[in-house]
């Protein structure tokens, strides 16, 4: 009999399962090896579910077609993330207009195969106006109005979380981001980058806090949320999410050098996220202890 | 502690945290968003004051601090260590799951618009959608959370025409709709509504019967004259106008050494 086989690939093999065009969500803490790896590879006209500055970056890097999203802000006292906010007012990116519930709604209905959910925050707003896949319907059980929202279903998910054993059994530190949850249930394909691969036997000693039973493949990347945080690895490098912040504000007015040494550095020069934590450094790397 | 207050040495920062406070009553559950440094002081400034049984949830951080004589939180919405002081932790997804109990819920909310009856706008600004002249950032979790929770407060940074204005280009809360006191409940929305609006210049409540907005109370120094000419629409006028209450000392002095320690509120 053949032996179990492994879910682990790299970084570079995941990304080769994502074509243009299709439809990828980006969990929280944030799986940023495998989104510098979109980048690199230059895949166009994705529909990226995503907040914040990961969801800034792939739109800099032009990745991007369509935009599910519930909040693009930019942090540090930038209301609104940069690039974000330029392509949106070119019509650049088309923007599918929802909210928390109406997002987690979406996924929901995709992993029970339902045609929708019913979701009553966005009633009586401009939402169904302005994103006409949200329907308003009166319930047939109480005649209450309501939204229907649709299937979000993800073509690919991925994820960041603290450890997996090699058969994409994987346990979250301080309880997964439970966004995480939603689109991996609501997904085709979850790829989980992990700070460590655990043996099965670990995994087995505490079956009780497996959050992902089965992903389709784990990539291995130490410092992998790297500039986000990682519960229980390390925290958000500040000074580097300011340091891109600057540099996709500059390009939104016009000068876009710095935008573009940013992309070449961190994103297009290293192959692999070995070459990326090189770029970074050591010290920077131990400097970001929790707490 | 001082002795006396005096409201040249306010900024209004300081009365609006002030005001919140003093109408946040303990046990109630103080739902904190992004980027609202005036909220977050005045909730903690009221849970100090007289909410030792209040939870306050940053994010999705729930705490009871009450027992700490200073908190130096963190800019929490983008740093996990403000976990440190949670006694419990729910993400994105996992937050809107239990609605049903939002009635001791309360809730801050902002804007890039506000309207005559209460309604926001995160959307963005633009009689076109497909390209807007502003982009705003999106509604978050306010749709949601402004449809369930008991009653929420839309606290503005500045107050201005471009802000408050006569109907937003598009709404992302619900607050009267185009007014009535019954309008919530015709689309059936469980949550008490917006109760008031408050500003740099004043706070603005909503008449009982239509719920239009209307002129609360002015932060000293300011007239009802330079808050109609500071807003994009009429104002409902009472015949009297009082002063918004300044802080009494024990408030400052809680407010300065304990919750805001490092001025931030008077550097706004």
């Amino acid at each position: 009999m053949e032996s179990r086989t492994s879910h682990i690939i790299d970084e570079v093999e995941a990304v080769r399962r994502i074509e243009d065009g299709m439809t990828v969500a980006i969990g929280s803490p944030t799986p940023m090896a495998l989104v510098r790896q979109i980048i690199r590879r230059g895949l166009k006209d994705l529909t990226v579910v995503d907040v914040g500055l990961s969801l800034d970056m792939l739109i800099a890097a032009g990745c991007v077609r369509k935009v599910v999203s519930y909040y693009a802000g930019g942090g540090f006292g930038v209301p609104v993330a940069p690039a974000f906010r330029q392509a949106a007012e070119r019509g650049e990116i088309e923007v599918w207009e929802c909210e928390e519930g109406i997002l987690t709604s979406g996924l929901q209905a995709a992993a029970q195969g339902l045609p929708f959910l019913p979701w009553r925050g966005g009633v009586g707003t401009s939402l169904p106006e302005v994103n006409p896949d949200l329907k308003v319907f009166t319930d047939p059980i109480r005649g209450e109005t309501l939204l229907a929202v649709p299937p979000i279903k993800p073509d690919v998910t991925l994820l960041h979380a603290a450890v997996s054993d090699a058969y994409g059994n994987v346990q979250h530190v301080g309880g997964p981001g439970w966004i995480d949850l939603f689109m991996q249930r609501a997904a085709d394909h979850t790829v989980v980058q992990v700070e460590k691969v655990v043996a099965n036997e670990d995994i087995r000693k505490d079956p009780w806090a497996t959050t992902i039973a089965g992903a389709d493949a784990i990539v291995r990347v130490p410092y992998g949320a790297h500039p986000f945080y990682s519960r229980g690895y390390y925290i958000q490098d500040n000074a580097h999410l300011k340091d891109y912040l600057d540099a996709s504000t500059a390009a939104a007015k016009g000068d876009p050098a710095a935008l573009h040494a940013y992309f070449a550095r961190y994103c297009r020069e290293p192959e692999t996220h070995a070459d990326y934590l090189e770029q970074i450094g050591i010290r920077r790397l131990l400097g970001l202890h929790e707490y | 502690m001082p002795s006396d207050v005096s409201a040249q040495d306010l900024s209004p920062q300081e009365i609006m945290a002030a005001f919140l406070a003093r109408d946040l009553k303990d046990t109630e559950h103080l739902m904190v968003g992004v980027a609202m440094p005036i909220v977050e002081a005045a909730v903690r400034l009221a849970h100090l004051l007289h909410g030792p049984n209040m939870e306050l949830i940053f994010f999705g951080t729930r705490m009871n601090v009450a027992d700490r004589h200073t908190l130096p939180l963190p800019a929490f919405a983008w740093d996990n260590r403000v976990v440190r002081w949670a006694e419990s932790f729910s993400d994105t997804g996992h937050r809107f799951e239990d609605v049903k109990h939002w009635h001791k819920r309360i809730f801050f909310i902002g804007g890039v618009q506000v309207d005559p009856h209460g309604n926001t706008n995160l959307i963005g600004v633009g009689p076109d959608y497909a390209t807007l002249r502003f982009r705003g950032p999106g509604s978050v979790g306010t749709p949601t959370l402004s449809t369930h929770v008991g009653r929420y407060y839309i606290v503005l940074n500045s107050h201005s025409p471009r802000i408050l204005v006569e109907r937003c280009d598009y709404m992302s809360t619900y607050g009267w709709g185009s007014g009535g006191a019954d309008a919530r409940k015709k689309l059936g929305l469980p949550g008490g509504g917006p109760k008031y609006c408050v500003t740099p210049l004043c706070v603005m409540d909503f008449d009982e019967e239509d719920k239009h907005m209307r002129l609360h109370s002015v932060h000293p120094g300011v007239t009802p004259e330079a808050v109609q000419a500071q807003t994009g629409f009429a104002l409902r006028m009472p015949d009297q106008v009082p002063t918004t209450p300044i802080p009494t000392p024990e408030e400052l002095h809680v407010l300065r050494t304990r919750v805001d320690p490092e001025g931030r509120l008077r550097r706004m």
